[in-house]
């Protein structure tokens, strides 16, 4: 493939360094791995693009997309869309979730105050 | 307003969702002391920025103090909770603006007992006392429409916040309560569960301190968020209920 030296070289390196920086994240506990998943097999998946270019051919082909770099866009938007959708469901689920232990919380508080008030008379 | 240890009687919740209502407190616990019934006062202070929960402490009621604001469904609904936990048969919810005359609290507490399992406070049937604004008239005559529409039940008062609710009602809100907006579509929650929806005329005041938290930039989400909620709720399959 007709790519510059120079491009591929950076890609290579930036898409490694890329999976380095996950893997930490993952390793210092900052990310949880059960959400980190999804951004280990991008990660990979760019090393490989960028260390094998054909593959980016072989899909557009597959996907019977004329340009290359347009099949490459699908292929990301839509894995970009996926990430959104799984985001905004955890998001909504940990909004129930801290609604019922804010709830919790107060009235437990509350009851908590009350024992206190009535011990102490 | 204080229980008379009958072991038979009918425990009564007054839940007071209130987020900066410190203007307008004082005047409501001194009309909960005139009316009449048996009931407990809860006050939700919703994260207020004001003194609201040292007014309920002055004044010797109940207060919970969420520790992050949850908006008037969360705080409603820690009231439900409440009432859950404590084992009250009714709840009554009764804004903390003023709105909302506490001297129909009887009338609302015998239409439960009669065997209505919600009873909402309506300005529209004898269209008496502030009667909010034209356009907001019109909101509601179209909520009031979509819901006789979806559930065949004329509500005329689906907004209304001023409403009795019944031990089935409590352990349904108590498990599930919308975030916002909530009283259109718990109206439709509950005729979905089969559970008996009836309206009461009351005379309601404009408010006096604070400001609504429907202002008019917020007025056509609230219709879109409304109506989708509407819907939603009547396509849901029954409700869980909360455990005894």
């Amino acid at each position: 493939m007709n790519m510059s030296g120079t491009l591929r070289t950076s890609l290579i390196i930036g898409s490694i360094l890329f999976f380095v920086f996950i893997i930490n994240m993952i390793r210092t506990k900052k990310l949880e791995l059960k959400y980190a998943l999804i951004w280990i097999l991008t990660s990979l998946s760019f090393i490989i693009m960028s260390v094998f270019p054909e593959t980016v051919f072989m899909v557009a082909r597959i996907l019977e997309v004329e340009v290359a770099a347009n099949a490459l866009f699908l292929c990301i938007i839509f894995l970009l869309l996926l990430m959104v959708f799984a985001l905004t469901v955890a998001v909504s689920r940990q909004a129930i979730r801290t609604k019922r232990l804010v709830q919790e919380l107060a009235l437990l508080k509350a009851e908590f105050e009350e024992k206190n008030k009535t011990s102490k008379q | 307003m204080k229980d008379n240890n009958n072991t038979e009687s009918i425990k009564t919740l007054i839940i007071i969702p209130a987020y900066n209502e410190s203007e307008n407190l004082p005047k409501l616990f001194s009309a909960l002391i005139e009316a009449e019934g048996d009931f407990d006062i809860i006050v939700i202070n919703d994260c207020s920025r004001d003194n609201t929960e040292a007014i309920c402490i002055n004044h010797n009621i109940k207060v919970v103090s969420l520790p992050v604001n949850l908006g008037i469904g969360g705080a409603v609904q820690t009231g439900y909770r409440y009432a859950l936990y404590n084992n009250y048969d009714i709840a009554i919810q009764i804004d903390g603006d003023g709105q909302h005359d506490p001297k129909f609290i009887p009338y609302l507490i015998k239409r439960i007992k009669e065997g209505n399992h919600l009873c909402i406070g309506s300005r529209f049937i004898e269209n008496e006392g502030f009667q909010s604004s034209k356009i907001r008239r019109v909101g509601i005559k179209y909520f009031s429409w979509l819901i006789k529409l979806l559930t065949g039940t004329l509500i005329t008062d689906p907004t209304s916040g001023y409403r009795a609710c019944s031990r089935e009602v409590i352990k349904l809100f108590a498990n599930d309560y919308p975030k916002d907006y909530p009283e259109p579509e718990t109206v439709v929650t509950v005729l979905k569960n089969k559970l008996r929806v009836s309206e009461m005329p009351v005379i309601m005041n404009a408010r006096e301190g604070g400001k609504s938290s429907i202002t008019s930039l917020k007025g056509i989400y609230y219709m879109i968020k409304v109506t989708i909620a509407i819907l939603i709720a009547s396509i849901s399959r029954k409700t869980v209920a909360e455990e005894d």
